[in-house]
């Protein structure tokens, strides 16, 4: 049993999957040649619906439809779309065969026969998602599964044979729906079709008209060798389509290796929006080569290249690695937020560095982020609104100079806490809400010790106090020798404050609180 | 003439007694270890705001702090603080405890409020606190009264306890609100800080119930 899937009018769905709100727009897409004056050789119902007719030049198009948006057919979408129908085809069969730009044959024999259906009912409604009318068709030959599938994308009126249903899905106003078609009887499906359906050269359909044979099922019927003696190789070929029993090995695909897609934009890009559109797409299909693959993502590296043909490049390490499209988007979308170029984005660039999906048991006593990228995004925008030096878990430097730590990435499990409350009860006195910098102090002394305290709004007569302590430190780097006396005060009118003095003069160091 | 409050325990009565399934009920609580907070109210609530009021120096609003971050780190959570003026000194707190932390420093009191508004509503916390003690009164000023309703309905989100530190009262839609106004004397640096930060002196001058959900 084979499957096919197929995308009617490739080229302009491919074009048009990648423009945000193009659904229901008058839009035409020129032929692929060099000429002076190309023609129209697609265009959405909503051009067809104002009457723009395939084979007119642009302007006589416009003069029908003042509104028509014409464009030229882009050969990276066209290939981004045809690797999002390639995905979504491994997940169906490892037997792939990437027929022709557009349709792809699967091979479902290894698949039950109860589970073929609703697997390509899963695969049509993933690619309606990623943007792509696709239809499908299900049937003994690849042949026949292609023709089932052309009938229902182009509307052929192959339906009505015993045993044959058609699958409806929900799709954007305008197009016909989307379906498959699973063939049971194959000549009862092809008898109605008309003969173009099983392609013909035009001299051989001008013969063949000519007899006053329209359908397939009317060549058919006529006889095999007879075909041979009069149409020759091509008319035999011809007849073997028409009767359904062409059959023949795939030309098997391999699964994406390298998990990029790069995208040029027609248009210079100045606001976020568009951008995040056809970074989703990309998205997507990425994530599902990597769940094609078993694979998911430890870090994505995105480029963008700008109008003023600067680059801007950023890696984005992920806190665990995932497959989910989600994920990696919402990842994307943070950092995008608060990135500002100095010119509009052209093109795009996204990589994904797998790696193997990671199997790790806990620890019985370790207590693990509930949501680890939700976690990882939401520092990420708070660095954004602070500085990315501003936020992480401290870490206090093995030293005695005063206010040494640095700022870590916090821990994904926290261990065992068995130190937590022996050092908690083991520690003296009162914490200090330290002033950074410290601020600057006039001190009047009675004898060597502290009397009366002018540091900014901290005003006061000393009550009581303790010290001093010395400390020093760093003494062989003279840019980070330190020296210091501190003092533990406290103000008759409230408050307990640690006051310092060092060769530069007294400082409050900040407030025990 | 009846006065004003029994009039309206009155209406309340009424309401509970024409509404039961409405009555409000007591939210879950995080235990703070402070025996007066404990008392009167539980702990701080969850999914609510809980604003700290610290009213003279050296009130034990830092001991507040890190008791609460000894209390979730033994639960196996994760606590963050958004110090809008730079003020925490991890070295006066255990490692272990600090390992559950992340730090915020704003490099400007304005980035304060926006940064609680990303972190509350991360499911990954089990207590965000704000440090808005030494925030300029302008800066204050200038934040919408809305923006604490906003930062309320995003704890309900995630669970989280929302403690704001502030040196007047400040924020409309804190369910809890507790007074430090006692300065310490000099004799508590010879105390042990776990004694301290048990004994710390507390009023509560606000509970409101959580509605029942």
């Amino acid at each position: 049993m084979f499957g096919v899937l197929f995308i009617d009018e490739f080229a302009l769905q491919a074009v048009l999957r990648l423009e945000h709100g193009s659904d229901d727009q008058p839009i035409a897409l020129l032929e692929n040649d060099a000429r002076r004056s190309p023609l129209i050789a697609a265009c959405t119902p909503a051009a067809a619906a104002a009457g723009v007719q395939l084979g007119v030049t642009v302007p006589q198009a416009l003069a029908r439809c003042p509104t028509l948006a014409v464009r030229a057919p882009n050969s990276a979408a066209e290939q981004e779309a045809q690797a999002t129908l390639l995905a979504a085809a491994f997940a169906l069969s490892p037997a792939i065969e990437a027929t022709a730009p557009g349709i792809i044959t699967a091979a479902l024999g290894g698949l039950p026969e109860d589970r073929r259906e609703p697997a390509l009912r899963t695969a049509l409604e993933s690619l309606a998602a990623a943007g792509l009318r696709v239809s499908g068709g299900l049937a003994p030959t690849p042949l026949l599964a292609l023709y089932a599938a052309r009938a229902v994308a182009g509307g052929l009126s192959g339906g009505g044979a015993r045993g044959d249903h058609a699958l409806h899905l929900g799709i954007a106003p305008g197009y016909s729906q989307a379906r498959f078609q699973c063939i049971r009887d194959g000549r009862a499906f092809l008898s109605p079709l008309p003969l173009a359906a099983a392609d013909p050269s035009p001299a051989l359909a001008a013969i063949v008209a000519d007899w006053g044979i329209h359908t397939l099922g009317e060549f058919a019927a006529l006889p095999k060798a007879d075909i041979l003696h009069r149409l020759g190789a091509e008319g035999l070929a011809l007849w073997e389509r028409c009767a359904g029993e062409t059959t023949r090995p795939l030309n098997l695909a391999t699964p994406a290796q390298e998990f990029s897609a790069a995208f040029e934009s027609e248009h210079p890009m100045e606001t976020l929006e568009p951008l995040l559109f056809l970074l989703r797409r990309l998205v997507d299909r990425l994530a599902l080569d990597l769940q094609n693959a078993a694979l998911a993502a430890r870090e994505l590296q995105l480029l963008l290249t700008l109008e003023d043909e600067s680059m801007h490049t950023h890696a984005i390490r992920l806190p665990q690695p995932t497959h989910q499209p989600d994920i990696l988007f919402r990842a994307l979308v943070t950092y995008l937020e608060h990135v500002r170029t100095v010119a509009a984005v052209v093109a795009l660039a996204l990589a994904i560095e797998p790696t193997r999906i990671p199997q790790r048991q806990e620890g019985l006593f370790d207590s693990a982020l509930r949501d680890p990228h939700g976690f990882s995004e939401s520092l990420a925008r708070t660095a954004a609104l602070t500085g990315p030096d501003r936020v992480g878990t401290p870490e206090v430097a093995d030293t005695h100079r005063p206010d040494s730590f640095h700022l870590a990435t916090p821990p994904e499990v926290l261990g065992d806490l068995g130190a937590l409350r022996a050092d908690h009860a083991l520690q003296p006195g009162m914490a200090l809400r330290r002033y950074r910098p410290p601020i600057p102090a006039t001190v009047e002394l009675l004898g060597r010790t502290p009397a009366f305290v002018w540091a900014g709004t901290v005003r006061g007569r000393v009550g009581a106090l303790l010290g001093p302590w010395y400390g020093s430190g760093d003494w062989w780097q003279t840019d980070r020798r330190w020296e210091r006396e501190d003092w533990d005060v406290e103000l008759e009118n409230g408050g307990l404050y640690r006051l310092f003095r060092t060769p530069g003069g007294w400082f409050l160091d900040g407030e025990y609180d | 003439m009846p006065n004003s409050g029994s009039r309206i325990s009155a209406l309340r009565e009424l309401l509970q007694a024409r509404f039961p399934q409405s009555s409000r009920a007591a939210a879950e609580v995080c235990p703070t270890g402070i025996e007066q907070v404990d008392a009167a109210a539980g702990g701080v609530p969850q999914a609510a705001l809980t604003e700290v009021v610290c009213r003279s120096p050296s009130c034990g609003s830092q001991l507040l702090l890190g008791q609460m971050l000894c209390q979730v780190r033994a639960r196996g959570g994760r606590m963050a603080l958004i110090d809008a003026d730079d003020r925490f000194d991890p070295s006066f707190w255990p490692p272990p405890a600090l390992a559950s932390l992340v730090w915020v420093r704003c490099s400007a009191p304005e980035q304060a409020v926006p940064a609680a508004d990303v972190l509350a509503r991360d499911a990954n916390f089990a207590c965000v606190a704000m440090d808005l003690r030494d925030t300029a009164l302008p800066v204050l000023r200038r934040v919408p009264p809305t923006a604490w309703y906003r930062l309320q309905r995003a704890v309900e989100q995630s669970a989280a306890a929302l403690i704001v530190l502030t040196s007047f009262p400040l924020i409309p839609s804190a369910r809890l609100r507790l007074d430090l106004t006692q300065s310490h004397s000099l004799t508590a640096q010879a105390e042990e800080r776990s004694a301290l930060c048990t004994s710390l002196p507390v009023l509560l001058q606000r509970q409101r119930l959580a509605a029942a959900g």
